[in-house]
């Protein structure tokens, strides 16, 4: 057969790349089969809803009527001249700023005491059991350790510091850094873990090499340690800030008569004003504030994160 | 890094080196002894107020020792019956258990479909399961309340578990999307050859071989469920069908400053179960945390 005769003899070329978009198309449908229930789940309990919560936001939506009257960016509008809406802004960037540093650098600060020590697993253990309990349980736990005879006035009295004595979970520009505290309680057991396994994964080289030349362990901290786990670290203050910032259950059960409460925060703010008043349509445009602020941080962060994988 | 002159090493100065070293790393030992300590005082606080009367917890200091085991069994009933936690208990652990395992089951299946079979765009499917993630909680509250009163949701067991399965998808696909894509392919091709079903090749090839991560996210994910209390809180209200949780927390609401000693008793109760959990199956939990850090 000649070369000609050969190619002729093979179906035509259409019908080979029919037959390969026949089988493409069948491998993307067998792909979603399998990713169906996941794509129905996530659509119907987690993105539909996000839609239906921003449209709601635009609406005159009140306790039992108003949805299907638009109502523009009046929700907006009114979250500026609510007085309990800037203190709950307020609180939330506070709670914003806490839990994007602190879990993170006490994170590391726990990290590198606790590694290589004896008992290194029994530390680990510790610090991190305050993370297997429910942020309700311990909002329970730390409203008794703040109360007037709690744990933390009755010590300060037993060393002689009764001046420090105070109504913790009462006292403006108290009471919410305390919450703070016992969420970072929690948390930086977590944080903790992580930046460990982060610090075990370090090439040993170049630190090896630092020692033997001689320097300092503070020297190789901060000029070999801290350069490498950067990525990792920003990633760890990464969730810590997402996950902290809409941190409601703490936050609810620490606090009492909500929403007069200098504690306030956006997360509780949102709860109340839709579960408890009945403003659905405010409640939902408190919600998307909420989303506009996790994708800020999250857009800043990842761009922050491309700058230092570039490096 | 230069070559050793081991003639040029001070040798007397390393040892005092290592001396020096020796000293301060059982001072950085007691430190973090001590910082143990301090972690653990919550926890003491929380072990010996179960154990007092009310009244001797009104009376004496904090953290004195209770004076006798007994009103354990006093604080326990009130507790279990004002919190009706015998129900609490029930409705979280078919919450966690039905909701964990059905969630980490089905991402398995999407794994599968994203990381063993070609297709294009997976980059998008992914990220449409993904997004899940990126949302605050907050904005699913009002259309999951509103939903669940339109279709009768609200106030029952299976509106619950439909919830969590949901919020707890896309993690355990990232992670196992991640995973499969590290296992070898020769296997699926060889099975595919032999007229194989893609169902089967998942579930006697696949599957068999991500046992470990799959565990450790079911934990993971059995543990936030189980901790949770928003959603409770948003879409039940009813004793019945409502988790410990928020049993917890609405006894704490109405009891707080009358009896402080069952409301922690019925604290410690209520955690108990994560925290065996935890020290029964610490491996676990802690491969789950290698799996976070992807």
């Amino acid at each position: 057969m000649t070369r000609t005769e050969q190619l002729a003899s093979l179906p035509p070329i259409e019908l080979m790349m029919r037959e390969e978009r026949r089988r493409a198309r069948r491998r993307l449908w067998t792909a979603l089969a399998f990713m169906s229930p996941a794509l129905i789940f996530v659509g119907v309990f987690l993105l539909l809803p996000v839609a239906f919560n921003v449209y709601a936001s635009m609406t005159k939506w009140a306790k039992f009527s108003g949805l299907d009257q638009y109502a523009g960016l009046a929700n907006y509008q009114r979250l500026l001249s609510n007085p309990n809406f800037s203190t709950a802004t307020g609180n939330t960037i506070l709670w914003v700023v806490a839990s994007f540093f602190l879990p993170a650098m006490l994170g590391l600060a726990l990290a590198l005491l606790v590694k290589g020590l004896k008992g290194e697993e029994t530390f680990k253990s510790i610090y991190f059991l305050p993370r297997m309990f429910s942020a309700t349980a311990v909002g329970v736990v730390w409203y008794y350790v703040y109360a007037n005879e709690g744990i933390l006035n009755s010590g300060l009295r037993a060393i002689g510091l009764e001046g420090l004595t105070r109504r913790w979970l009462y006292e403006e520009g108290i009471a919410t850094p305390a919450m703070i505290v016992t969420h970072i309680w929690q948390q930086v057991g977590l944080t903790m873990v992580l930046l460990l396994l982060g610090l075990n994964a370090l090439p040993s080289e170049p630190i090896e090499a630092a020692k033997v030349d001689g320097a300092s362990r503070w020297g190789v901290f901060r000029h070999i340690v801290l350069p490498l786990l950067a990525p990792t670290i920003l990633v760890v203050a990464t969730v810590s800030v997402l996950a902290g910032f809409t941190s409601f259950d703490l936050v609810w059960v620490m606090g009492r008569d909500f929403p007069n409460r200098s504690t306030l925060t956006l997360a509780v703010n949102q709860y109340w004003e839709s579960f408890r008043a009945g403003y659905w349509g405010y409640g939902a445009a408190i919600a998307v504030v909420l989303g506009v602020i996790a994708f800020s941080i999250s857009w800043l962060l990842g761009a922050l994160q491309q700058r230092l994988d570039r490096r | 890094m230069a070559a050793l002159d081991i003639a040029k090493l001070d040798l007397d100065a390393i040892a005092a080196k290592e001396r020096r070293a020796q000293g301060s790393s059982a001072l950085i030992w007691l430190f973090a002894a001590l910082l143990a300590i301090a972690w653990l005082v919550p926890f003491y606080y929380l072990l010996v107020s179960v154990f007092k009367t009310n009244a001797e917890y009104g009376l004496g200091h904090p953290l004195a020792l209770p004076q006798s085991w007994q009103p354990i069994l006093e604080n326990v009933y009130e507790a279990w019956t004002k919190t009706r936690m015998g129900e609490g208990m029930f409705n979280s652990a078919l919450y966690g258990i039905v909701g964990a395992g059905a969630a980490v089951f089905i991402a398995a299946l999407a794994a599968y479909g994203l990381t063993r079979i070609d297709f294009r765009g997976k980059n998008f499917w992914f990220m449409l399961i993904f997004s899940g993630t990126i949302f605050p909680l907050q904005m699913y509250l009002i259309p999951l309340f509103i939903g669940y009163n339109k279709l009768g949701l609200n106030n029952s067991r299976l509106g619950m578990i439909l919830f969590y399965t949901a919020i707890c998808i896309p993690f355990p696909v990232l992670v196992l999307r991640n995973y499969m894509a590290g296992l070898p392919r020769e296997m699926d091709e060889a099975a595919r050859l032999d007229g194989c079903s893609e169902f089967r090749i998942f579930h006697s090839i696949v599957l068999p071989n991500c046992w470990g991560p799959m565990t450790a996210l079911f934990l993971i994910q059995f543990t936030w469920v189980w901790n949770d209390l928003l959603f409770s809180m948003v879409l039940t209200s009813r004793e019945e069908v409502r988790s410990l949780m928020n049993g917890l927390m609405v006894l704490q609401g109405s009891y707080a400053a009358q009896t402080p000693n069952v409301v922690m008793t019925a604290t410690l109760l209520a955690s108990l179960p994560t925290v065996v959990l935890f020290f029964l199956l610490r491996r676990h939990f802690m491969n789950g945390m290698k799996l976070q850090n992807l």
